[in-house]
């Protein structure tokens, strides 16, 4: 039986921090990223291999992805956007494994990334249009929207980390029930589309992000003629 | 439903590391290889470009050579011809002036053969007439002839300056006088006294013949000769028919 998905049980403890298996199984999911990545990047060449290929079209489609949605260059949201889908896509398949819980079945795992999403939003606004300028987004289209806006930033977080868990969480919550209730090979289709599942929401997770954070950064830029000294840094 | 903070931010906390460590390990490099194939293609299509520009240079100078190679052909076989027209107009010339001169001198030795020829024909002619009119003048015989010669030995005799007739008169030898055939006493006579006149002086006269004159008296000394005989008038003509032919 499953324990309920809205409660972590520690696996042990650190002193006071309690490890979860979520934690566990990101540690590593991240051990497994970092050791194949090095594996692979560490003998780049001119002439690429099929693996080498592999990676370069993986990055060429962060690429692409980042500037078909910002209009500007992906190097600064690069690692951020493309980790976080690696990582989540990564964490949802890993429920394919038996005995393996998802970790972004677990609200913390989800809360989590929203709450980076949140404060990468600001750290790329105020990165990129300086403090003002970040703080001119909430004014958009005009002062009255302030608080709207403000509301607005905070229910799109709350609504990023609620969708995958949501999702993710009742995607393995079925098929547990289906294996459970039918047998070993039934849940079989069900595992299938819960990978499509785990990818299509690790892509609207990462693609949301990015979506705020050219949001914020658009949002900011002062409209044309208005002076722009307080955005020092318009790399974004 | 209870929020584990410290799992929340552990997991806030493992993705920033892996964050990091992919950056590092990942997106960093994969990238800068993309960006480096990227230039090395870039620099390759220049490259190409660069080669295919200095192809399309190198193929155009080629032209221009050949085109500078036809033309230069076309000059050099230009030149050929004149010079070729003009070496043959030389020769022709050069055949045409030598042709000329040996046409020339052709016709100068002709001339000069002509002239030779004729003068030898002339030189003939006199002899021939010299012996036709020798032949005819040994058949003008005579008291008339012979009187005609001794007035002309007389004449002869005065024109001769007085010093010579002086001379001729003291010549202890004697004087001749020569006809053609004997005298008679009464010619003798007659020769005897004009020749005395003529000199001015009584001489000692002899009188002798020789057939070789023809007909004739000529009065000889020791020291000059008076020829007054068809001999003497004929070889006279002899050398002026030979000296003015």
């Amino acid at each position: 039986m499953m324990s309920s998905p809205l409660q972590s049980t520690p696996l042990f403890m650190i002193g006071p921090v309690p490890v979860t298996d979520a934690v566990l199984v990101t540690w590593v999911i991240m051990a497994v990223l970092v050791l194949g990545a090095w594996l692979m990047s560490r003998r780049l060449s001119l002439r690429p291999s099929a693996r080498q290929a592999a990676l370069e079209l993986l990055v060429d489609t962060v690429d692409g992805q980042i500037r078909a949605t910002t209009g500007a260059s992906p190097e600064p949201f690069r690692a951020f956007i493309g980790t976080l889908f690696i990582y989540i896509l990564i964490a949802n398949w890993s429920s394919l494994i038996p005995g393996v819980e998802a970790p972004t079945a677990q609200l913390e795992t989800d809360a989590g990334l929203a709450v980076l999403v949140f404060l990468s939003v600001i750290w790329f606004g105020t990165r990129g249009l300086g403090l003002a300028g970040y703080l001119r987004s909430f004014a958009a289209p005009n002062p009255v929207m302030i608080p709207l806006n403000i509301l607005e930033s905070i229910t799109r977080t709350f609504s990023m980390f609620v969708r995958l868990f949501g999702n993710v969480m009742s995607g393995g919550f079925v098929i547990a029930i289906v294996a459970s209730l039918a047998g070993l090979f039934v849940p079989i289709p069900l595992m299938a589309l819960e990978l499509l599942t785990g990818l299509v929401q690790a892509y609207i997770f990462a693609i949301l992000a990015i979506v705020f954070i050219a949001a914020t950064v658009e949002d900011g830029k002062p409209a044309k003629g208005e002076p722009t000294a307080d955005t020092p840094d318009q790399r974004t | 439903m209870k929020l584990d903070w410290w799992t929340l931010g552990l997991q806030a906390v493992n993705v920033l590391i892996l964050v990091w460590l992919l950056q590092r390990f990942f997106w960093r490099p994969v990238a800068a290889m993309i960006a480096t194939r990227k230039d090395a293609a870039q620099a390759m299509l220049a490259d190409a470009k660069s080669s295919q520009d200095k192809a399309a240079a190198a193929l155009a100078e080629i032209e221009q050579t050949r085109a500078g190679f036809a033309a230069e052909r076309e000059k050099i076989l230009a030149d050929a011809r004149d010079a070729a027209d003009a070496a043959g107009e030389a020769a022709m010339n050069d055949a045409r002036a030598k042709a000329d001169k040996l046409r020339k001198a052709a016709e100068a030795r002709l001339a000069a053969d002509k002239v030779a020829a004729e003068k030898q024909m002339a030189d003939q002619a006199a002899s021939l007439a010299v012996d036709i009119a020798e032949k005819l003048a040994g058949r003008l015989k005579g008291p008339e002839i012979s009187a005609a010669f001794l007035s002309w030995l007389t004449d002869a005799i005065k024109a001769m300056p007085d010093d010579e007739k002086t001379a001729a008169l003291a010549d202890g030898k004697g004087l001749r006088l020569v006809s053609a055939e004997a005298l008679t006493a009464a010619q003798k006579t007659r020769a005897n006294a004009a020749v005395a006149e003529a000199l001015g002086g009584k001489p000692a006269l002899s009188f002798d013949t020789d057939a070789a004159l023809i007909a004739g008296l000529e009065l000889r000394g020791a020291h000059f000769t008076l020829r007054n005989s068809w001999q003497a008038d004929l070889a006279r003509i002899r050398e002026d028919l030979h000296h003015g032919g």
